[in-house]
């Protein structure tokens, strides 16, 4: 099972040579990057097929923890790693200059997403954020416009205040308990961190690790980096690094953070998230923005979803993650010609019928329309919310609904926009073949999971049991008692 | 005064002030320069979590093993936490060197009003006007129309 | 209505530091894993300095992430700052007493920038620290003359097979059948030069690739124009 830091160090030494490599041969520094994200990918899946229904923690350097550094792969963390290998491959970067730069940064992204799905150790998790981060800027600013520095360099500043603010809780939770082993804190957690520094180490963290997560009121560098980003690198960013984000929030909250009023704040925060995003959404009036809007929306229903306790709140988000996962990269896919005003659309439908249908059937999804997965989400999180005592988490249930109503709103304004017939307005162009292709792909895993649901809901509920269960997770990595 | 106690403010401090500076700049340089002071904060709070009075380097010279040997794993951690800190800063410099080359500007309300009509102008959209539009550019579209 | 909720958010920030300070006890240090570490570093990575044991040793994954950031921040300063324009207008050069100091600096630097590097193990320092100091041996001539620009192929030789070299090293641990990133080598005798197994390799990959790589950004800056 040590082949898991492969995961890591795969990419990372194919980005490490990559220029050498298309110095020496220009096809092979093509190929190479996608070559390897293809061997990262089947590695991860095949290590998924071994690891069944248990954990596994490797310990790093042969040291025990908690001296050493352990990976601890669940079937919920290994299910990401190869997420963002899969994703950072469909993804691929394809425009813009200096093209070796972006392929270099795309593979170091594939191996930093894995190793923070994958990180069992408080400042490694960190490390692999801020890496996660240089990467973005970098990507971002590779459409090389005035506005993209300019919408980096915000992001960057936001970015890096939730940085130094995450350092200081993690200074805090050294502090309290001088380690920082995920599991060794889960041991200590009750003894020493059930206090009101420990409350605050976690809000700290949460505003720092929730930039990524597009969490109120660290959004503000989302709707200009959608824009002014390669559209690829949104899907990217908003499909998959924003889950990653989102994943490691829930891992602190089941190990470490056990106190009510951490799961107060999320919620809090996620119900101000649903209502600013959707509302924002409604308001936009060009389609980049419109989704980049409803994303935060969208994320705001995983903050109120994992703001639940116990295995129910992991199901309900887990759920919600996935069906964005894959409904997000495939809506920037989309808008990689649909980039204009919304008025703009008129006679989409006609130039590219079959991107016209996709969008409409995402749309479904995105609403919550039976049968297509993102209704059975929503009904999930809706039923778990309405099942809580406190009157807040009703309050949550009532947000998600109005939000629904907005999204149907908008999105089918812009669907409907697409049959008309505008005679002062050319219709956009017809969507290139592989952004296409790729949406069609995306599209038809929504539409097949309908048939599969019934297991798909076993499996993914299976998946939180086994994230929800902290005792399990101390027994895997097992942390040597220290005097 | 206990010297940890002067530490600890210091440490706090550095991370308010650094924290001022983001927030209430508004020349991008004064921002980056904000940055490098809170993640200096944060950098001495991470050492000073296990800070023990009278405790020497942990390490060994001449065979001779210090009695209290100070804590080595913050050290790695803040050595870590530096290098970033300097990746990110040189990032950041060189994202502004593009921003004044581009818009010819570092002020930060003007940047952010440039970029939002780069974004509509990219669109095809009209951008409404704001509250917090900077009153020369207000004027020079007031002017075109 | 910028500045009233930028001042509503730093209130709020200073309430909870203040906040914390009250709670927080400090003096009442719980070095958990810090004194288990100073206790038995000595005999299981065999460095006489243990900042480098955990560096290199038991965090030697964070090691390694450090380097990608550096790494990943200067493809990023390269693919943000461009290529330099070959007619570009470039600052005259400096003095002359600067110009001769630069060069008499270059090869004391060096010296002092690979000494500490090589004694990463021994006594504080190591690849980091003398990395930078190699980085300003090859940049402070650029700077006292402008005009004169760096080798770029030669920096991303460099810095690609450092880093690869850092990889390398790592996965040969696994090929025993061992975790990745697990000391090699003999341990030998605790404060020779020749000690701590693959520590010091380790230690020249990545004063090497730090070297190589923040010499290339601050290159890459000063080459790209200042706008007038």
């Amino acid at each position: 099972m040590n082949k898991l830091a492969l995961l890591v160090a795969l990419p990372l030494i194919t980005a490490f040579l990559l220029p050498l490599i298309n110095r020496a041969s220009a096809f092979a520094g093509r190929w190479t990057g996608p070559l390897i994200l293809v061997v990262t990918s089947a590695l991860g899946i095949s290590l998924w097929t071994q690891l069944g229904d248990n954990a596994v923690a490797v310990e790093l350097g042969g040291f025990r923890p908690p001296l050493g550094i352990t990976l601890y792969a669940d079937q919920m963390a290994i299910l990401f790693a190869v997420a963002v290998s899969l994703g950072t491959l469909l993804l691929w970067p394809n425009g813009g200059e200096d093209r070796v730069r972006q392929w270099t940064l795309a593979l170091i992204l594939a191996a930093s997403g894995s190793g923070l799905a994958l990180s069992g150790d408080l400042f490694n998790i960190y490390v692999f954020y801020e890496l996660v981060a240089v990467v973005s800027y970098g990507l971002i600013a590779a459409r090389a416009s005035a506005g993209s520095y300019a919408a980096t360099l915000r992001y960057l500043v936001v970015s890096s205040f939730g940085a130094a603010m995450a350092l200081t809780g993690i200074a805090l939770v050294y502090q309290a308990t001088g380690t920082l082993n995920l599991a060794q804190l889960a041991q200590l957690a009750p003894t020493q961190l059930n206090n009101l520094q420990g409350l605050a180490a976690f809000v700290l963290m949460l505003i720092g690790f929730g930039v990524k997560a597009e969490l109120f009121p660290v959004n503000t560098w989302v709707p200009e980096v959608y824009a002014t980003a390669p559209t690829r690198v949104s899907g990217l960013l908003a499909g998959v690094v924003s889950k990653l984000a989102l994943l490691i929030i829930v891992r602190l909250l089941v190990l470490v953070f056990h106190q009510p009023e951490a799961l107060t704040v999320m919620l809090v925060l996620g119900i101000m998230g649903v209502i600013t995003g959707e509302l924002a959404a409604w308001r936009a009036r060009d389609f980049k923005r419109m989704i980049a809007f409803s994303s935060i929306g969208q994320l705001g229903i995983m903050f109120i979803a994992f703001a639940i306790p116990g295995k129910a709140g992991i199901f309900a988000g887990l759920a919600v993650a996935l069906h964005h996962l894959v409904v997000k990269p495939a809506l920037f896919l989309l808008a990689e010609r649909w980039n204009g005003s919304l008025s703009s659309l008129a006679g989409a439908g006609r130039t590219s019928p079959l991107a016209a249908a996709l969008f409409i059937l995402l749309a479904l999804s995105l609403i919550g329309v039976p049968p297509l997965p993102g209704f059975w989400a929503k009904l999930l999180v809706l039923v778990e919310l309405s099942e809580q005592a406190q009157p807040l988490y009703y309050l949550g249930a009532f947000v998600i609904l109005a939000g629904a109503a907005l999204e149907a709103n908008y999105l089918f304004r812009v669907a409907s926009r697409f049959y008309d017939k505008d005679k002062d307005q050319k219709a956009p162009a017809a969507q290139r073949m592989p952004d296409l292709a790729t949406a069609s792909l995306l599209c038809a895993v929504l539409a097949g999971s309908i048939f599969v649901l019934t297991p798909l809901a076993a499996q993914i509920e299976g998946i939180a049991t086994q994230a929800a269960d902290a005792t399990h997770y101390i027994q895997t990595v097992n942390p040597e008692t220290l005097p | 005064m206990d010297t940890n106690l002067i530490f600890h403010i210091a440490a706090f401090g550095l991370i308010l002030i650094g924290s001022a500076g983001i927030v209430l700049s508004t020349h991008l340089v004064r921002i980056i320069f904000g940055i490098a002071l809170l993640e200096a904060g944060a950098n001495l709070l991470l050492l000073l979590a296990t800070y023990r009075e009278g405790s020497s380097a942990p390490v060994i010279v001449d065979g001779h093993i210090p009695v209290i040997m100070a804590d080595p794993v913050p050290q790695a951690l803040v050595l870590t936490a530096i290098v970033i800190g300097v990746g990110i800063l040189a990032l950041a410099l060189s994202l502004a060197l593009r921003v004044q080359r581009a818009y010819g500007t570092l002020d930060l309300r003007e940047v952010r009003q440039r970029l939002e009509q780069d974004i509509a102008d990219e669109a095809g959209i009209e951008l409404p006007s704001s509250i917090d539009a900077p009153q020369a550019v207000v004027k020079r579209q007031e002017g075109h129309a | 209505m910028r500045r009233i909720s930028s001042a509503l958010f730093l209130l709020g920030l200073g309430l909870l530091i203040a906040m914390i300070f009250q709670t927080m006890e400090f003096g009442s240090v719980a070095p958990l894993v810090g004194q288990a570490i100073n206790a038995t570093a000595a005999e299981q990575v065999g460095a006489a300095n243990f900042v480098t044991s955990v560096v290199l040793g038991y965090r030697g994954f964070d090691t390694l992430l450090e380097l990608t950031i550096l790494f990943t921040a200067a493809t990023a300063g390269g693919l943000v700052l461009g290529k330099p324009r070959a007619g570009a207008a470039r600052d005259p050069d400096s003095g002359f007493i600067l110009r001769a100091g630069a060069d008499l600096f270059f090869p004391l630097l060096l010296v002092v920038g690979l000494y500490i590097i090589l004694h990463g193990h021994l006594t504080p320092g190591g690849g980091f620290q003398g990395g930078v100091i190699l980085a300003a041996a090859f940049f402070i001539p650029i700077l006292a003359r402008p005009g004169t620009s760096m080798d770029h192929r030669l920096v991303s030789i460099i810095e690609g097979l450092a880093g690869a070299g850092f990889i390398l090293i790592g996965l040969l641990a696994m090929l025993g059948g061992g975790d990745f990133l697990t000391p090699l080598l003999d341990k030998g005798e605790l404060g020779a030069l020749l000690s701590a197994g693959s520590l010091p390799l380790l230690y020249i990959a990545v004063g090497l690739k730090v070297g190589s790589e923040l010499a290339g950004l601050l290159a890459h800056l000063s080459e790209t124009e200042a706008s007038d």
